[in-house]
């Protein structure tokens, strides 16, 4: 028998030692903040030393709570116990709950962390068996949205607003999960104090808290939810019993109350009519472009504010760059903001301020700037343009241009020459030419201007040869030379007719001048008888050789003799027709 | 010579209505002589300095640029189109150049084209007369100085001559235009639909390298990128 026990005890350790669970059960794995989590240790076997993990991330609002499980049933025993604990979630997340621990027959057991995910606060099904049922019934956490239909950067105010019923009451209140506005920008107003205030809530009186305001800018065009506001309040609730005077006791519930979600559905801004430089402004604003000084001198600082003031999204957007001629030092703006949040939006101030430097004298033109809003009154674009300002800058530095190439700022090397003198004034006289003129050049002109003088060359160089040709023939130059001396002399005769000593002496030298050139006669050879004697060898009929002889001797006679001017124009015209016939008769 | 004294007059007068500080006016008259087909570089450079004065920067630089073409070389038009260029918004950086293309460059636009031509003939005649200085002389020290200074300037004419052939082409082929408009989009494409490759503003010089139908102009900005217009958004100098 004590073997055949001490097998069955032997199988039986063996059979329940292989059977020893401990796990760990929750009740859900996916909560939502305003939700609750049981966790429950379970094991088969009993033991000792029950170690619990650290529920971080979780507020153990009961437990833990032992339960024992024996039963036999058609001779088999079941035993389970248990480790019960109630979790609420601190926050949103994944978290891990950890191992716990026990100690079952000298061996130590441990479950498998679980995972837990926390999500937002979520609308919980109304259970009327519910402790709390009362308390949600009685306590709202609403959020009250300005605009549900905005366009995209229209300021829109979310304000939570805490209702309690007249018979309840609030002891402490917790925020348990503030909302995340992702596709928002977002800025708390605070609220100062509790103002307690009465109102109503779905047709009933109810006393209200404001709790938080917020001022939102949609970032994003479409539904966008707003996430809800979860609070931990602790609340007072009037209980089923009484006391002796009647009076209802207060029961205190800690209830998780969120607000619940909603949903914007954001208007896109219109695409008609939108200007080219719309950098996302929506309100209405006031734009401006001033400078601090008008003249100044080269190489002092001007300082140029761009500024945008009103309503609207001034965080939001980007003040347009001013174009400033490149001749300008500019450097980096000075971006300022005076920009109070209020509960219709932000307002205020903003102001790019740039620092210019102009390193040469002149006048340099600020050109205009354009900055366009939405106007969220007329539903249009509106854009407003600065006045276009001047810049005079009156002393400068003169021939600097070393020294420009050593400022910092402007990287662009200028092309405009910066050794400039004073402003030169208008030209007084000048001298207008057609506009339509022919041009010069590939004018014939030209070309006749070009190659002309080439052409000269062999036409001088003719000239000179011929020249020289001639310079070289001693007599016949001799000839030419005589020849010339007698028609020298016979216009000399016929200029001094009427003085008769001098038209003879010119006839006579004329006529001896013009047989030397005809005969190549010397001076010395020079009387009647040769000239006879030659002009009879040349073959010269008798009537003008005896023509010549007499005008020859009728020189000579005229010396003593008086003579009348009829008979010197006799004697001139008898000299011209003789020499005539002799030329004639000669060659 | 009636219609030359008209003008002249009308220049002075002109000329009194910008001194006591009438552009406006004083631009009129000055038009005025550009519509009797008169011009003059000073008349260019006056019509600058009121466009200048009334910070119109796109016109004044217009005529600083013309009253250039006409006399290359006035210090007074450089002086005040210096000026004018400091008014503009575009820094447009050129395109380095070669030392000897840039020499080039600066000797070609010392002279306009007449200018070269006018030089040249004047090399022509002193080549001639140089020449007929050697043939015609008679002693060798004369002889061998005519021989060497001819032959000097025929050199001269002929690289004169190059110059004169390399300005007129170049002149032929280069269209400069300025900006009229405040600012203006270049496009890749000659049409409203491509896209913006990059923005010119006011007084910036161009050239026009290409055309296309009535509307379109192909630029050139002097540091190389290229672009489309339209037609009006330019003046062609």
């Amino acid at each position: 028998m004590k073997p055949h026990i001490l097998l069955l005890t032997f199988f039986m350790s063996g059979f329940l030692s292989a059977q020893v669970s401990f796990e760990a059960k929750v009740s859900k794995k996916r909560l939502g903040i305003n939700e609750r989590l049981r966790i429950d240790f379970t094991m088969n076997t009993d033991g000792d030393n029950f170690e619990p993990p650290s529920f971080k991330n979780f507020t153990v609002v009961g437990g833990p709570s032992q339960s024992i499980n024996n039963s036999w049933i058609n001779g088999t025993r079941s035993f389970s116990k248990s480790y019960s604990y109630f979790l609420a979630p601190k926050k949103r997340g994944e978290f891990t709950i950890g191992q716990a621990t026990i100690e079952i027959e000298g061996k130590i057991y441990k479950t498998v962390p679980v995972k837990i995910t926390v999500t937002a606060a979520i609308d919980k099904p109304k259970d009327p068996n519910d402790p709390n049922y009362i308390a949600s019934e009685k306590i709202h956490l609403v959020a009250e949205i300005s605009n549900g239909n905005p366009y995209l950067n229209e300021a829109i105010t979310v304000v939570y607003k805490l209702y309690v019923a007249q018979n309840t009451g609030v002891r402490n209140w917790r925020e348990i999960d503030n909302p995340r506005y992702s596709d928002f920008w977002s800025q708390n107003i605070d609220v100062k104090g509790i103002n307690i205030q009465q109102g109503t809530y779905k047709g009933e009186d109810y006393r209200y808290v404001v709790l938080r305001k917020t001022v939102l800018y949609p970032q994003k065009t479409g539904k966008l939810s707003i996430e809800p506001l979860s609070l931990d309040v602790t609340v007072e609730v009037p209980s089923n019993r009484r006391d002796v005077f009647g009076r209802s006791f207060m029961s205190t519930v800690n209830r998780t109350v969120s607000s619940k979600n909603r949903t914007l559905d954001v208007k896109p801004l219109p695409e008609s009519g939108k200007p080219e430089n719309f950098s996302g402004a929506v309100g209405d604003f006031d734009f401006k472009v001033t400078t601090n000084k008008q003249t100044l001198n080269a190489t002092e600082a001007l300082e140029l504010k761009v500024t945008a003031s009103g309503k609207g999204n001034l965080k939001l957007f980007k003040l347009p760059r001013p174009i400033l001629p490149s001749a300008l030092e500019v450097y980096e703006p000075e971006h300022s903001e005076k920009v109070s949040t209020r509960t219709s939006g932000m307002q205020g101030t903003i102001s790019d301020t740039y620092t210019v430097i102009p390193n040469f004298q002149g006048s340099y033109p600020i050109p205009k700037v354009s900055f366009s809003y939405f106007d969220l009154k007329t539903k249009r674009y509106r854009t407003v343009t600065s006045k276009r300002l001047i810049i005079e800058v009156s002393e400068g530095p003169k021939n600097t241009s070393g020294s420009n190439k050593n400022t910092p700022v402007t990287p662009t090397e200028n092309i405009i020459p910066t050794n400039l003198n004073a402003f030169s004034s208008f030209k007084t006289s000048t001298n207008f030419q057609p506009i339509t003129s022919e041009p010069f050049f590939n004018s014939q002109l030209f070309w006749l201007l070009l190659l002309g003088p080439f052409l000269l060359i062999p036409f001088i160089i003719f000239i000179v040869k011929h020249r020289a040709i001639r310079a070289l023939d001693v007599s016949g130059n001799k000839l030419r030379k005589t020849t010339r001396l007698a028609r020298k002399y016979l216009s000399d005769a016929k200029k001094s007719l009427g003085q008769k000593e001098q038209f003879y002496n010119a006839l006579e030298r004329a006529l001896h001048n013009y047989l030397k050139s005809k005969l190549r006669l010397e001076t010395s050879e020079f009387n009647k008888e040769k000239i006879e004697e030659l002009l009879g060898n040349k073959n010269i009929n008798s009537t003008t050789l005896e023509g010549f002889i007499s005008l020859l001797t009728s020189c000579e006679l005229a010396r003593y003799t008086p003579l009348s001017t009829v008979d010197m124009q006799n004697d001139y015209k008898k000299a011209a027709s003789i020499i005539n016939d002799l030329d004639k008769q000669l060659n | 010579m009636v219609g030359f004294s008209q003008n002249e007059q009308t220049f002075e007068q002109a000329n009194d209505l910008y001194n006591s500080g009438y552009y406006k006016e004083a631009i009129d008259r000055y038009d005025s002589i550009l519509e009797a087909d008169q011009h003059s570089a000073e008349l260019y450079f006056n019509l600058a300095n009121c466009y200048y004065k009334l910070n119109e920067i796109g016109p004044s630089i217009f005529y600083y640029e013309k009253a250039l073409k006409l006399a290359p070389n006035d210090s007074d038009i450089l002086n005040n189109l210096g000026y004018a260029q400091k008014m503009t918004i575009d820094a447009i950086q050129e395109v380095p150049e070669v030392e000897v293309s840039k020499l080039l460059n600066k000797t070609l636009d010392s002279l306009s084209v007449d200018g070269w031509a006018v030089r040249c003939i004047a090399l022509a005649f002193l080549f001639v007369s140089l020449f007929l200085g050697y043939y015609l002389s008679y002693s060798e020290t004369k002889k061998r100085l005519f021989f060497v200074s001819s032959s000097v300037v025929l050199i001269v004419l002929f690289i004169v001559l190059g110059l004169l052939f390399k300005k007129n082409s170049l002149d032929r082929n280069t269209h400069p235009a300025i900006v009229f408009v405040k600012e203006t989009g270049v496009k890749s494409e000659p049409n409203l639909r491509s896209e913006t490759s990059f923005t010119l503003h006011e007084g910036t010089k161009v050239l026009i390298i290409d055309e296309y139908n009535e509307d379109w102009l192909k630029i050139k900005l002097i540091n190389g990128e290229t672009g489309w217009v339209t037609r009006s958004e330019l003046k062609a100098l």
